[in-house]
């Protein structure tokens, strides 16, 4: 299986605040890896990493084997093959469902816009939307709009899918129909790094648990491994307030 | 003419008899205003952009702080800070004399330089100074409708691919006017007002007309309530017109 | 002003009328706009001084009266001396029988000619000479009414300024070609600038400037052309004439 991830020495400051002390790792082709942690152990600045959107302090991350944080990187390019689905969705207030999902697409693949158009309305269909294809966001419940986030991202065809903690804005109800998604992407063979706290979508859909805590990645494994056999003590201190 | 009163005071036969005059100064207050609404929203937007410059790495990082953040908040500052009659004097009487100027001027001298002074010149000044003033005025409307966007929202725009020249113009500028338009609104508002201030370097616009009838007559009532007739008039539809925008670009704003 | 009153009083605007009202000893307020040198200027202390300013001070010592005098803008000059904020205007004032019909004048105290301020190398004579060219005045002003006479009211040719020194500036910088104005003024702002010169129109009829007061108010008209009539008897006027125009003054008509 080829490598779609990879990364080495990964650590990152704020001001005097070490958030990331040197993580290595690597996603392979369909894998879905869960990354679990407490708040405040640096998951989400981890993902953040991954598609630029935070400057790496030091070390590298490699997509395909391209260095994300070089000068010299066509960030744009990589991201657009990199789709990033975000606690709060993020959908564009001014656009309809289906212009959040196109605009990408179009303007950055330069796709023609009947056959974008089509393309959304699959996506849509996949995520079980397209009565909402004319909608604007804020005629939709909160998981309806990240559902049309997930198709968003999904517009681009991108290699990998990261999720950053795509269900704790939700209201309890609406989390189900969110992680149906997800887990039937990852059915399909999509290539999946997710940052959550719902341990039970963990242990069901993931390949991998990576358990973080204080910046480093303290423990990693099958969900079997780590759920039930965690070998470290700050694992399952973790676990054991949290299941 | 023979004397008119209007309601035994108003002496309508100087307005009339101005007519022509009031009527060129009516069409050259809103084409300085229209002018200058255009022209101060795009160096608005552009000064704007600059007071947001900032780049990751070096050199773009020091070039964004010296050559882009710096001089447009100096800028900023100092069309701000200082009188708009002020601005139009400096600009009419020195500034622009400097460039253009028979004798010896930077940019145009010679006979074109007279010419263009004696037939544009007043109007040249006026609408440089009004449209530095207001560029200065938008760009803190354009800073602030754009710092109002969520950060998410720029993140979901990067995230896919887009560039920071094609999310500002997706994503964020649409969402920024919106909220942008009322403050815009008030300032295209505001301009229509000071172009009277133009008057005093001798642009024939509205209150350079009533000046000059005030000043035949010694009678002040009929030519500056004419004149604030319309402006009223003029305020009144650019309101309407902002409102009207409003409800058009109004939809799916969640706030 | 009986309808005048009908109509603002009901309006509240009471107070805006109430100045007809005024009370004999109390100091005089005399408006003059201090852009007009040589004849009332504010110096560096922030004084108000110059020929008028003499002039006004010498005929009120003769004549009894407490005067201040404020700098008042010469396009609201009259406006003020209709609602009351100034008692009497010493400011350069052609005496003419449009004006006269509105307000009262003293004898003359100073022999007036217009003057016209052009560029060194223009071929100019008279007034005849200007058709077609742009002409800088002051709003109102007798120069005003002369191009106005002779070119049409509402031709745009004719630019009207708030001041001669502006008028002066505009000519300067090759705005206008020339400038038509007060022949102290004009003589006086025009050797300061090297490339100008002024070219006096034969055809130009004499004219004097005298002293305002508010129609019908005789008491005050009166003790002013007392003092007025004192001052040139006992050779302060002409002591004042030199030292502002270092010439004989000229003798002037008794009414």
């Amino acid at each position: 299986m080829d490598e779609v991830i990879r990364v080495e020495g990964l650590t990152k400051n704020f001001g005097q605040l070490q958030v990331l002390r040197g993580i290595d790792c690597s996603v392979k082709s369909s894998e879905v890896v869960c990354v679990i942690g407490p708040s405040g152990s640096g998951k989400s600045t981890f993902l953040r990493c991954l598609n630029g959107l935070e400057e790496a302090s030091g070390g590298r991350v490699l997509v395909h084997g391209v260095s994300v944080h070089d000068n010299s990187t066509d960030v744009d390019a990589l991201r657009s093959e990199i789709g990033m689905v975000f606690q709060r969705f993020n959908l564009f207030p001014h656009m309809t469902v289906l212009d959040n999902i196109t605009l990408a697409p179009t303007k950055v693949r330069g796709v023609a816009l009947e056959q974008a158009r089509e393309q959304a309305r699959a996506l849509l269909i996949k995520v079980g939307l397209l009565d909402k294809i004319d909608a604007y966001p804020n005629q939709l419940s909160g998981g309806q709009q990240q559902r049309v986030a997930i198709a968003r991202a999904l517009a681009m065809q991108p290699a990998i899918m990261l999720f950053d903690e795509p269900t704790s804005a939700l209201d309890p109800e609406m989390v189900g129909e969110v992680l149906s998604v997800m887990q039937t992407l990852a059915e399909e063979g999509m290539t999946m790094m997710v940052v959550s706290h719902e341990m039970g979508f963990a242990r069901r859909v993931a390949n991998r648990v990576l358990f973080m805590d204080e910046g480093v990645l303290v423990e990693e494994g099958t969900p079997e491994e780590v759920f039930d056999h965690p070998r470290e003590e700050r694992t399952r201190r973790f676990l054991s307030s949290v299941l | 003419m023979e004397p008119i009163l209007w309601f035994g005071w108003f002496r309508a036969d100087i307005i009339a008899e101005y007519g022509v005059m009031f009527w060129r100064g009516l069409q050259m207050t809103i084409l300085v205003t229209v002018i200058c609404i255009v022209q101060g929203t795009a160096l608005g937007l552009a000064i704007g952009l600059a007071r947001l410059a900032d780049a990751r790495h070096s050199p773009a990082r020091q070039i964004c702080r010296y050559l882009l953040r710096w001089p447009s908040t100096v800028y900023v500052s100092f069309f701000r800070g200082t009188p708009l009659f002020v601005q139009i004097l400096l600009i009419h009487f020195a500034v622009l004399p400097l460039f253009i100027n028979p004798a010896d001027g930077l940019l145009i001298s010679g006979e074109t330089a007279r010419s263009l002074k004696q037939n544009y010149g007043a109007f040249i000044s006026g609408i440089l100074a009004l449209t530095l003033n207001s560029g200065a005025y938008i760009s803190e409307i354009f800073r602030a409708g754009i710092q109002s966007i969520d950060r998410g929202q720029i993140e979901a725009s990067r995230s896919l691919g887009l560039s920071f020249a094609r999310t500002m113009y997706h994503v964020v500028l649409p969402q920024a006017f919106r909220r942008m338009l009322p403050p815009l609104g008030n300032n295209a508002i505001a301009l229509l007002k000071d172009s009277s201030l133009i008057s005093a370097i001798g642009l024939a616009e509205l209150a350079y007309t009533a000046r000059t009838v005030a000043g035949a007559y010694s009678r002040y009532w009929e030519p500056y309530l004419s004149i604030s007739l319309m402006y009223w008039t003029l305020t009144l539809g650019l309101a309407w017109a902002v409102k009207r925008l409003e409800a058009r670009y109004g939809r799916g704003d969640t706030r | 002003m009986n309808l005048l009153n009908k109509i603002l009083l009901p309006l509240g605007l009471a107070a805006l009328v109430a100045g007809n009202v005024h009370a004999q000893n109390k100091e005089l307020v005399v408006g003059s706009s201090a852009t007009y040198r040589p004849f009332a200027y504010e110096n560096p202390a922030k004084e108000i001084v110059g020929y008028d300013v003499d002039i006004i001070k010498a005929v009120a010592q003769k004549a009894g009266l407490q005067i201040k005098i404020v700098n008042t803008p010469w396009t609201g000059i009259f406006a003020a001396l209709n609602n009351g904020d100034v008692d009497l205007v010493i400011s350069g004032v052609t005496i003419n029988e449009k004006r006269k019909q509105s307000y009262d004048f003293t004898a003359p105290y100073f022999e007036a000619r217009q003057l016209i301020g052009t560029h060194k190398d223009s071929t100019a004579k008279g007034l005849k000479d200007l058709a077609g060219k742009k002409i800088g005045v002051v709003t109102g002003s007798t120069g005003d009414d002369i191009a106005s006479r002779e070119f049409g009211k509402t031709n745009p040719d004719i630019k009207r300024f708030e001041s001669t020194p502006v008028a002066i500036s505009e000519l300067a910088n090759s705005g206008v070609d020339a400038v038509i104005g007060d022949n102290g003024v004009i003589a006086f702002r025009v050797q300061e600038h090297k490339q100008l010169k002024t070219v006096s129109d034969p055809n130009f009829p004499k004219e004097y400037f005298g002293i305002v007061v508010k129609q019908g108010n005789k008491a005050l008209l009166d003790k002013l052309n007392a003092g007025l009539a004192a001052i040139k008897a006992d050779g302060t006027y002409a002591k004042i004439y030199q030292t502002w125009f270092q010439a004989e003054a000229p003798a002037l008509p008794a009414q």
